[in-house]
């Protein structure tokens, strides 16, 4: 019958048939997209630091680790719906300043503590920081040449962007770019293990897996990046080739370890955004009220969308009423199962809940 | 070590609130209680009852979260969400069919109980369970949750933990008052 129905269907001519999965597809367009900067950014192959090499083929294997863990964490019902209306959502005027709020300048994390910040602000920025100077080198998007008048050239994607003195503030800073983000991310990690040795908190819940692992691979990266730039200018470069290895192991090894532990957070925290624009679009089109009480709490659209979600996973949380519980406020719904405990029906009743917030 | 298990006596509370202000000094719970207590006729009688995560074994705010954030511990705890995951859409709070989630607008982050995992993993009773002066809630292994059973047990099929009251399997075991079983207890 099966097989019938799909020999009656007309055949679909897309893209997607090309390949054998999402995952193939996005691997091919990536590695062709690499490709192709790679040729514009290096002037046909003509500007390639091969010492580089091998941060290429790491980078590559990073992005297979990637697509795998994303589009596998994509297919789960409510994060396809997010991403989904997310994306047609992105062109808010609200998204600029959420973006910001969420990406850059983490305002959550300050309301969460300005320690917490601090520590996020110099981990966070300066990773940024490093990742876009060292991509672009890798894939020699960006490189520099130095003309004999003692001018520096830095050259963006075959365009010579800046000329600057060689022994000016820019030029020193792009030199040391690299280093300076290495002291960011070292003070950050410094203080995050601070935290982390000190705080009751973070040591009750905290695993070496979960939570130390990325903060001894981003510290192992800073520092034998850091002994580099020692190694050449107080050690006339000796050990300089072995200490470059070293780097470069560190560096694939947080690249592949990336997708899938606690910096898996990096690449999806965009999603804060979409989930922002989704609350916000869908709960000025129309609220839904509570059941019971009649308050507005959460979208329409939401509500919808997570009794959908529920329904997928087999979950039905009908009551004898005829609602699904998920159409009740909260407060309305916490009275609900007490009702359902004392057969009394306590979410009846016109009472404001009691006050519920403790003061420790 | 036996496994113990979080069990609720409901009709115990005498709505002191001990539980809501052990629940704020919990390791890991930043000084914000997770559980709430109600007046169960608030107009007419003082009779209160606890309500907490019940840790679902199948949470439905874990199936709801898109970032999936609400990780469930070894122990069986439907934890908190994870605060680098959180992405702030809220579904789990309106997921969750016991209106349990609590949700920080300011730091775009859910909290709810986590059983007190710092401690529960250990064996250590969970905060609320440790301070009840009344053993509404209590922490006892699955035996002693057996012998209450058989305790309160009247051959009229009465006694009733759980699930035909609740939305589904839940780690946390709810006895239900004496009055809806037709037994009065004696303490």
């Amino acid at each position: 019958m099966q097989a019938k129905a799909a020999v009656n269907e007309k055949p679909v001519h897309s893209i997607n048939n090309a390949f054998a999965s999402k995952f193939a597809k996005s691997m091919f367009l990536a590695i062709c997209g690499l490709f192709i900067l790679t040729f514009i950014g290096t002037r046909m192959f003509t500007h390639i630091d091969l010492n580089l090499y091998g941060y290429m083929v790491g980078t590559i294997v990073f992005l297979g680790g990637f697509f795998y863990r994303f589009i596998a964490w994509g297919e789960r019902p409510p994060t396809k719906i997010i991403i989904k209306k997310g994306i047609k959502l992105l062109f808010r005027k609200s998204t600029p300043k959420t973006s910001v709020e969420h990406l850059a300048t983490y305002r959550f994390i300050w309301n969460r503590g300005i320690y917490r910040w601090t520590q996020h602000v110099l981990i966070g920025w300066g990773c940024i920081l490093a990742c876009c100077v060292t991509f672009p080198l890798v894939f020699g998007w960006m490189y520099f040449t130095m003309d004999d008048n003692g001018m520096y050239n830095i050259i963006l994607f075959g365009m010579q962007i800046l000329t600057v003195p060689a022994d000016g503030i820019i030029a020193n800073l792009s030199y040391n770019a690299l280093n300076i983000t290495a002291v960011m991310v070292i003070a950050g990690v410094c203080m995050v293990l601070y935290r982390r040795f000190k705080n009751m908190q973070a040591r009750a819940e905290q695993k070496f897996m979960y939570d130390f692992l990325p903060l001894v691979m981003l510290i192992l990266v800073s520092v034998t990046g850091l002994l580099l730039t020692f190694l050449n200018m107080f050690m006339h470069g000796h050990g300089q080739p072995a200490m470059s290895l070293i780097h470069q192991w560190t560096v694939i090894i947080t690249l592949i370890y990336l997708p899938f532990g606690k910096l898996a957070h990096i690449p999806f925290r965009p999603l804060s955004v979409f989930a922002k624009n989704y609350r916000e679009y869908y709960g000025e089109q129309s609220m839904k009220k509570c059941k019971v009480c009649e308050t507005e709490f959460v979208s329409t659209e939401q509500s919808k969308d997570v009794v959908e979600v529920l329904g997928v996973n087999d979950i039905h949380f009908k009551t004898e009423e005829g609602y699904h519980l998920a159409e009740l406020c909260l407060p309305c719904r916490r009275k609900y199962r007490i009702a359902q405990f004392s057969g009394f029906p306590t979410h009846e009743v016109k009472v404001k809940e009691a006050n519920q917030n403790a003061k420790g | 070590m036996t496994k113990k298990r979080l069990y609720l006596e409901l009709e115990n509370c005498i709505g002191c609130r001990s539980c809501l202000a052990a629940c704020t000094q919990c390791g890991g719970h930043e000084e914000r209680n997770r559980n709430y207590v109600y007046d169960v006729n608030p107009l007419v009688n003082r009779q209160t009852m606890p309500l907490m995560c019940l840790h679902c074994v199948n949470p439905a705010c874990a199936r709801s979260c898109p970032a999936q954030a609400i990780q469930i511990h070894e122990t069986g705890a439907v934890l908190s969400a994870l605060v680098e995951k959180c992405i702030g859409c809220q579904n789990c709070t309106i997921a969750c069919p016991y209106g349990i989630p609590k949700f920080d607008t300011e730091q775009n982050l859910m909290y709810k109980c986590d059983l007190c995992i710092d401690r529960t993993k250990d064996g250590i009773p969970p905060m609320c369970a440790s301070v009840c002066p009344s053993n509404t809630l209590q922490w006892l292994t699955d035996e002693e949750i057996e012998n209450k059973k058989q305790q309160f047990n009247l051959d009229n099929g009465k006694w009733v933990t759980s699930l035909p009251y609740l939305e589904g399997e839940t780690n946390v075991k709810v006895n239900l008052p004496g009055i809806l079983q037709g037994v009065t207890k004696l303490f």
